[in-house]
């Protein structure tokens, strides 16, 4: 198995690092990051020049940055034209996210919003802030709402994506996102029902 | 004949280095896990043990430890004011609301980590070890500069993990660059024991089968969480509750108590409890 830093060496060709897979056919592609390298073993040049060879065979490549705003951030978003931001409905979290904001506004990059980890129950005791709120105090463009779920911890560990099962809660909310990725209007599903009916209500219409 | 020179006593040596503070990274590679909620809540059960504590944030560019602590209207001067000598240790340092021995040192908003000069970040850190017992660094996430500037004062480490598969793998990584020095122990942040006795999420075992550390502590995952940090009052400042005394817990065995190991209460239904009143299940 090959890595990216050793497509971004010469080492092989990006199609050779390239792990298809097969559950979605030919349409995914995986190129893992080195384990044993740091993050100063590429360059912002080099990577963007990998995400650019990427592009030319997929219709989206999906960069998965690391924490923080150091070398490995700047190296996710070198060769990028868009960026989602993930946060979650925490003042902590929030702030980062706006400081990443202000960092990818600077290289003229257009956001979009996920606000993960929202616990509906939480908002409507005003423990948690809404998604208009996150929306308004970050002023970006809303891509999603996931709400924190079992099934993703669950999935996750076991390495099945959500978006493969179809009965899963959320594999809706997961759907329209890349709908909206791809220009489709979509509206948003509601997180604020009220009471256990309301929610009843929204689970069946879910979606 | 001369006499032979005195050679200096232990005691001699001993006596102007007053007894040293313990310096302890809270590290864990990947983000999101809660480093800064325990570096936060940690510092507050240190310190009703009536202990003098210092809290350094050292994710520069990204700050947060004043926000968990709701210090944020209080910072005047951050961690690079102090190494560019620009404003005294003391100046820098802001005095916490509840809890009159815990201090913060908070990081700079507006820079880089590459603006750290490990030097004399570790001279700092010693600094602070001089005047208080206990220095918690809080570290960034990730395995880059600010990692590096995190750890190099520290002596002890304390590892952050969740249980999920890819923090684990992050902090396995940790554990492997930060060595034995420093004696890393683990907290197991955010379990669920629900979804654990449903098979859906790692146990603590699971977790500590890979790991393999002195298990420190286990938080469970509770909204109480997440609303105390988002109002800046850290739940280990709570007398009730689970929660507050798992971080009492820790504190304790930081501090070299010998305290019971950690569990989490596990909300059973009443079935389960009738089965395993039964011996029904394990």
């Amino acid at each position: 198995m090959f890595d990216l830093v050793e497509v971004v060496e010469g080492r092989c060709q990006l199609r050779q690092a390239l792990i298809k897979d097969k559950r979605f056919g030919d349409c995914l592609s995986i190129l893992p990051a080195a384990q044993t390298r740091d993050k100063d073993a590429v360059t912002p040049e080099q990577f963007s020049s990998v995400v650019a060879q990427a592009a030319e065979q997929c219709d989206f490549v999906l960069v998965d940055c690391p924490a923080g705003i150091e070398g490995g951030f700047r190296n996710a978003i070198a060769g990028v034209g868009e960026a989602i931001v993930v946060t979650t409905p925490e003042v902590s979290a929030i702030r980062d996210a706006d400081r990443v904001i202000g960092k990818l506004v600077e290289r003229a990059l257009p956001i979009r919003l996920i606000i993960n980890r929202l616990r509906p129950e939480m908002v409507r005791t005003q423990d948690m802030l809404s998604v208009d709120d996150v929306c308004e105090i970050l002023s970006a463009e809303l891509l999603g709402v996931i709400p924190d779920d079992e099934e993703i911890i669950d999935m996750t560990n076991r390495g099945e994506p959500i978006a493969l099962n179809p009965s899963m809660r959320l594999a809706t909310i997961y759907d329209k996102i890349a709908r909206r990725l791809e220009g489709e209007l979509v509206p948003f599903t509601s997180f604020d029902s009220p009471g256990f009916f309301g929610r009843l209500f929204g689970a069946l219409k879910a979606g | 004949m001369h006499e032979p020179v005195a050679q200096p006593t232990t005691e001699v040596l001993a006596a102007p280095t007053a007894p040293r503070g313990r310096a302890i990274v809270v590290t864990s590679g990947k983000g999101g896990v809660g480093k800064t909620t325990t570096t936060a809540n940690i510092g507050h059960a240190l310190a009703r043990r009536g202990a003098t504590v210092a809290l350094v944030d050292a994710d520069i560019g990204l700050r947060n430890l004043d926000l968990v602590l709701g210090l944020e209207q209080r910072v005047r001067y951050h961690v690079l004011d102090v190494l560019e000598e620009k404003i005294s240790l003391d100046d820098a340092l802001v005095r916490d609301k509840h809890s009159p021995t815990l201090c913060l040192l908070a990081a700079a908003q507006a820079r880089e980590k590459d603006d750290v000069d490990e030097t004399k970040m570790k001279a700092l850190i010693d600094q602070l070890r001089e005047r208080f017992d206990y220095v918690i660094i809080d570290s960034p996430a990730g395995i880059e500069q600010g990692f590096k500037n995190a750890v190099i004062g520290a002596s002890e480490a304390i590892v952050v993990c969740t249980p999920e598969v890819s923090a684990v793998r992050d902090v396995d990584r940790v554990i492997g660059l930060l060595g034995n020095a420093f004696r890393p122990q683990l907290i197991v942040n955010r379990l669920r024991p629900a979804l654990v006795k449903k098979g859906k999420m790692l146990s603590v075992e699971d977790v500590n089968a890979i790991l393999r550390l002195p298990l420190l502590g286990v938080i469970g995952d509770e909204p109480e969480i997440i609303i105390t940090t988002n109002r800046g009052m850290p739940i280990a400042l709570q007398d009730e509750g689970a929660t507050a005394a798992a971080y009492r817990a820790i504190a304790a065995r930081i501090a070299g108590e010998d305290v019971a190991a950690p569990t989490v209460e596990v909300k059973d239904s009443f079935m389960d409890r009738l089965g395993s009143f039964f011996g029904g299940r394990r």
